[in-house]
């Protein structure tokens, strides 16, 4: 029988329906009640992510490792225990080793420019099926972290703070579709806006037609008052092709993001910038390929031992 | 739905909420991964009459909007679970050749939950946000069916066994 539904049931519909578009009125309207559920739930579970994370960050290496293979001996049960202890114990130490390198790349970075950084760990990695990208770090208010500061990884941008709770902040991405930055191309100083796509490419949009972009052009952010959201100079990309539509208003680049945002581990946070924009010094340097030596043999008929020749 | 019954079903999904937020985002899915919430509301509304499925995906939505990672406003995604869980449920209500199979549900659920993720979308441009490529738009909603078509089944059983309990029905998938 199919279902035809009665008054009782019809109010009840009625009656959600209307409470949440009066939720979403208020929130629009922004009501001071609603903001605080939001931040009281993410302080509430801050705990429970960084629980989680020291949880599953060595089964989410090491799992995809072990294989369950046949019968075997006692023995060999015990020694295969032992063995997958001292992988776990070496896999950890990997995972640490990786942050260390991921630490030391970005206070590099936030030194050459002289940036006054708070470095967080990534507890937390937004679900995209809300078609946003974030990641949640664990350092808040409490460690000097606020709204509209700049993220860092060794590489590049990361994103911007959004939300800033007392031990964990929200960071909105720079893959994020609704991200947004004033960006300067390296050298010529030619000045666009770069906005995410949610996926590791961006786009440049150039604010002057007669500017000429290149492949391979390094993007910087251009910076904004006091140095929030977007502290200047920070490298963010670099231009993988550009597209020359002879109508088009405005011309547009593809911009390859610096920074893996899958991978990230360690990032600091820009809590006070430098006092001097450093212009172009953190435009990371173009790889050098490294010369092959080859071995060339020449064989004289009539001699006793062919001697080899270096050569590069 | 008694109050008896809305009280025992809280905490699970209070606690699918907390797994999802602790561990779920911690796995870094490929294809942009799964919402178990999302997934265990649309079985139970499935499972349920739509007054419940309407009620369901109200609780559910609202954990979903306080979620940090949600870019709506407060009700955005708890005015999408409402219609989503209803229209599953009223979908299934009183045929049991949709509710008594097992493949139907899954079925459902994942239509529904692309469903559900396509009128997010529409509604969070009615709002003015943004949205990205159009490529990345449909790899998350094929890298959602796909997980959704891979999790519900593994997880059907228990949802339909809590179900059954809660409810008092007699038989269970």
């Amino acid at each position: 029988m199919r279902y035809g539904g009665d008054n009782r049931g019809r109010l009840l519909i009625i009656v959600l329906l209307v409470t949440t578009l009066f939720l979403i009125t208020l929130d629009l309207r922004g009501v001071q009640v609603i903001d605080g559920l939001r931040t009281g739930t993410q302080t509430a579970l801050t705990p429970v992510q960084k629980f989680g994370s020291w949880v599953v960050s060595p089964f989410r290496n090491f799992l995809s490792d072990v294989t369950h293979l046949g019968r075997t001996h006692n023995q060999l049960e015990k020694l295969k225990a032992e063995n997958e202890k001292l992988r776990l114990t070496l896999q950890n130490r990997e995972v640490a080793d990786a942050q260390l390198k991921q630490l030391k790349s970005v206070l590099d970075l936030a030194g050459t420019a002289g940036y006054k950084v708070v470095n967080a760990k990534v507890i937390s990695q937004g679900s995209s099926t809300s078609f946003t990208q974030t990641i949640t770090i664990d350092a808040g208010t409490s460690s000097g972290i606020h709204t509209n500061m700049t993220v860092l990884s060794g590489y590049g941008l990361v994103g911007v703070v959004k939300l800033a709770y007392a031990d964990s902040s929200l960071v909105q991405l720079a893959s994020d579709p609704a991200f947004r930055i004033g960006a300067r191309i390296a050298g010529t100083q030619q000045i666009g806006i770069l906005s995410g796509q949610g996926t590791r490419k961006g786009v440049l949009q150039l604010l002057d037609n007669t500017t000429t972009v290149h492949k391979g052009d390094a993007i910087l952010a251009r910076g904004s008052d006091n140095g929030r959201p977007f502290v200047p100079g920070v490298p963010i990309g670099e231009v993988t092709g550009v597209d020359n539509s002879p109508g088009a208003v405005t011309q547009t680049a593809d911009v390859k993001f610096y920074s893996n945002f899958s991978t990230l581990g360690v990032v600091a946070v820009v809590v006070s910038d430098t006092a001097a924009d450093p212009r172009d010094a953190l435009v990371p340097p173009k790889p050098h390929p490294t010369p092959i030596p080859t071995v060339t043999v020449y064989a004289t008929p009539g001699a006793v031992s062919p001697s080899p020749t270096a050569t590069k | 739905m008694s109050l008896r019954s809305f009280l025992l079903s809280s905490p699970l999904f209070v606690g699918v909420f907390l797994f999802q937020e602790a561990f779920i985002t911690q796995m870094r899915l490929p294809a942009g991964g799964f919402n178990l919430l999302l997934i265990v509301a649309l079985i139970w509304a499935a499972l349920s009459t739509p007054e419940i499925g309407a009620l369901t995906g109200f609780g559910a939505g609202i954990g979903m909007d306080l979620s940090q990672t949600s870019p709506g406003p407060l009700g955005h995604w708890t005015l999408v679970m409402i219609i989503a869980c209803y229209a599953v449920a009223f979908l299934g209500y009183g045929d049991d050749n949709i509710r008594g199979n097992p493949i139907n549900i899954v079925f459902l659920t994942t239509v529904g939950v692309v469903g559900s993720q396509a009128v997010f979308l529409l509604l969070g441009l009615m709002l003015g946000q943004q949205i990205g490529s159009i490529g990345n738009i449909i790899f998350v909603l094929a890298g959602s069916a796909f997980w959704t078509a891979i999790i519900s089944p593994l997880i059907l059983k228990v949802v339909s066994y809590l179900h059954s309990n809660i409810f008092g029905t007699r038989s269970a998938l």
